[in-house]
């Protein structure tokens, strides 16, 4: 019956990874992951409108021009990183008014003009809308000028006027040692890397197992195997051989992604780089070093790989014993509806659980089976799980598959036989009383 | 040997087997007759260990049903049970192995089997490529690859061109005189006649006729005269124990009630002319076999 076991999975697996299919879907992976990876640097070098310097004329009635120029670049280096201005000062701006709309790249004419009592008013002035970030840093740049502007009639000497104008400088210090001090980079690595990948995966595992025991039922050769195999041997090695190609095929998902982050690192010039329009692959691996995430996965990991495997496994058996009871892959389908908003479920908590810091309700729907795989290692990477109750989640997950298989197999040896929907559920918790 | 002894089934409430004993002996083809849900299906089921008696016991060559038995057993069922995205050597191979045998042995006996069939090019082809009488070809190469002890046929022939039937009656002969016991199901009474020594009617899961072919057609008190010849219909019609006249295109068909009618059937035929033909012959297994799950179906 080993022998049996051995060749059905062999079967199984082969079926899976043997054809033409799975190589073509493979490359695809590689070089959707690669592109996702460079998608900024394919944006940024077929160009577009977004890398044309916006023309700026400022007619400067109250000398603040500099300063202007200084706060306007400033502001938009934070704000709008792959922007650029071509600032240029002219004397009466109302020479350039009517020419606006000939103009091939984008104008704005800004009048800086006194005022009374409020020191100084501003004209902008454009024959397109100007867009909101862009005013919103003309605006800020503007009343920087107009602080200094009253700094400066206030008498005080120019090292005052530098100390007062120039920003604070804010330095966080976290005591709790075990705190992350990334938390959002920690909960966006996590999601990105493990959930995310995970996600995917056991929905292709709970197709995979339908299609093939429903395709083996509705062809009656599920008749022919059962009367050489038990139904153990059958369901297991559904189960194994799934399993397995998830675990491969999560593999070379990792691989991909790391080929993909290196490719980013070869295609994605300094120049991107300093300019800030892209991320470099070192400082991401920088922030996820200093978050702590390196320290807490060895710590972990045998918890976290158990975790995931008794996952993966409950889920193929779940998804197993749906197949047994339906007669066709639509009611299979129907079926597993369900299961996919329970992991929706997981996964959106996942994301949650870094607005809602030490939240009960995550914390407890964390050691739940079929969810605690998303939730338990976004927990414990943000330093809301111990390491022990990370152990329990597991403990609780690994129980809770052991008792799915065994009463799941007492359903699934009527199931696979089964080929009406009449009395279905009936017929089905009837079998649970079959040892 | 294959020992059926007293075998009830229940799903749930219903009984689908009631009580159902029979042998089959080896080197004996044996016919388990019935309507469409007479209790056929789950009988072959129970034989080959998908399902458990409710009551009885079942037992190949003294051993009850278990998977190294069913290892010996070949089994083709009434639906096509092929794996239709697989090649008929990647199917032949997938049953052959489930049924213990190595990988080289499969190829060697696909071989054969596909050149005694005429197949041999359809070897890498995948099944969903076949049309439904090769399919049907296929699903049997696959039921004997393993010369099985014990063969059971359900519905064999359908799909099939009266050549490849003949074929199929050809193997299934050569399993017989190599010592196979076969169990053969067809709603094709011709086909049962021609090679099945005993057999079973079942009717709604209990049994109302068993034994030799032979038997149970000396049993059967009615028969039939066939007459070629002129000779008056509504006289035929009015001798007692004529229980129907069939006036078809070159004979006429006389059905008795008995043999004791046979002779003054006969001094009505005397009486017509250019009379060429008189036979009296056994009942089919046709009529036999509507005669009783009728009279079953009445009770």
């Amino acid at each position: 019956m080993t022998n049996k076991l051995k060749f059905l999975v062999k079967q199984s697996l082969d079926k899976k990874i043997k054809t033409k299919w799975f190589k073509i879907v493979n490359v695809v992976l590689l070089l959707l992951l690669i592109f996702i990876a460079n998608v900024d640097t394919v944006v940024s070098f077929f160009g577009g409108d977004f890398n044309e310097e916006i023309q700026v004329f400022v007619e400067d009635q109250v000398g603040g021009y500099d300063l202007f120029v200084e706060n306007l670049t400033n502001m938009a280096s934070v704000m709008q990183s792959s922007q650029k201005y071509a600032i240029e000062k002219v004397n009466d701006i109302s020479e350039y008014k009517e020419g606006l709309k000939d103009e091939n790249k984008e104008t704005i004419l800004i009048q800086i003009l006194p005022d009374e009592g409020n020191y100084l008013k501003a004209n902008v002035i454009s024959y397109h809308e100007v867009g909101m970030i862009s005013l919103g840093v003309i605006q800020s740049a503007i009343n920087t000028v107009k602080e200094t502007v009253a700094i400066s009639e206030s008498g005080l000497s120019e090292e005052e006027i530098l100390a007062l104008t120039s920003p604070v400088v804010v330095t966080t210090e976290i005591t709790n040692e075990e705190e992350s001090e990334n938390k959002e980079m920690v909960s966006s690595v996590v999601s990105l890397v493990i959930i995310l990948p995970c996600f995917f995966l056991i929905l292709m595992l709970v197709q995979m197992i339908g299609a093939e025991i429903n395709d083996e039922k509705t062809t009656r050769s599920m008749e022919i195997i059962i009367s050489n195999v038990s139904p153990k041997a059958h369901f297991l090695s559904k189960i194994i051989s799934s399993t397995c190609f998830v675990g491969i095929q999560g593999v070379l998902l990792l691989l991909y992604g790391a080929i993909a982050l290196f490719s980013r690192s070869l295609f994605t010039s300094s120049e991107l780089i300093s300019s800030g329009t892209v991320t470099s692959l070192t400082s991401i691996m920088e922030i996820v070093k200093t978050s702590g995430v390196i320290d807490l996965l060895i710590q972990g990991l045998p918890f976290l790989i158990l975790l995931f495997l008794s996952s993966f496994l409950l889920y193929a058996i779940v998804a197993g014993v749906l197949a047994s009871m339906t007669t066709s892959i639509e009611d299979f389908q129907q079926l597993q509806t369900p299961m996919m908003l329970i992991i929706m479920i997981g996964y959106y908590l996942a994301l949650m659980a870094v607005q809602f810091d030490g939240a009960i309700f995550i914390k407890f729907v964390a050691f739940v089976p079929m969810l605690s795989f998303l939730l338990s290692p976004v927990l414990f990477f943000l330093g809301q799980m111990t390491l022990l109750e990370l152990g329990l989640s597991t403990l609780i997950n690994i129980f809770f598959t052991w008792l799915v298989f065994r009463y799941g197999l007492r359903i699934y040896k009527v199931g696979i036989l089964n080929y009406s929907s009449n009395k279905l559920w009936r017929k089905m918790f009837h079998s649970l009383k079959n040892k | 040997m294959l020992s059926v002894s007293h075998v009830t089934k229940y799903y749930d409430t219903v009984k689908a087997v009631d009580d159902l004993s029979f042998e089959v002996q080896d080197g004996e083809i044996f016919g388990l007759l019935g309507v469409n849900g007479a209790g056929k299906t789950t009988t072959f089921r129970m034989i080959i260990g998908l399902l458990e008696p409710t009551k009885g016991k079942i037992l190949l060559n003294g051993k009850p049903i278990d998977y190294q038995v069913t290892d010996t057993i070949g089994f083709l069922t009434e639906e096509r049970s092929l794996l239709t995205k697989l090649t008929v050597l990647e199917q032949a191979i997938y049953y052959g192995t489930l049924k213990g045998m190595r990988k080289e042995k499969i190829e060697e006996r696909l071989d054969y089997w596909l050149n005694r069939f005429g197949m041999s090019e359809y070897k890498n082809r995948k099944i969903k490529e076949l049309s439904k009488g090769n399919q049907q070809k296929i699903q049997f190469i696959t039921a004997i690859l393993h010369e099985p002890k014990l063969l059971i046929l359900d519905e064999p022939f359908t799909g099939l061109d009266p050549i490849n039937v003949e074929l199929f009656m050809e193997v299934i002969r050569e399993f017989k005189e190599k010592g196979s016991s076969i169990i053969f199901s067809s709603h094709r009474m011709e086909h049962v006649e021609l090679f099945c020594e005993k057999l079973v009617i079942l009717v709604k899961g209990e049994c109302v006729l068993e034994g030799s072919l032979k038997e149970i057609k000396k049993d059967y008190r009615k028969k039939n005269i066939h007459i070629i010849g002129d000779v008056s219909i509504d006289k035929l019609k009015e001798v007692p124990g004529v229980l129907d006249v069939q006036n078809l295109a070159n004979e006429i068909v006389v059905k008795i009630k008995s043999d004791k009618e046979i002779d003054d059937v006969f001094e009505v035929v005397k009486k017509g002319k250019n009379v060429t033909e008189f036979k009296v012959e056994d009942a089919t297994l046709n009529e036999i076999f509507l005669s009783k799950v009728g009279e079953a179906y009445d009770k």
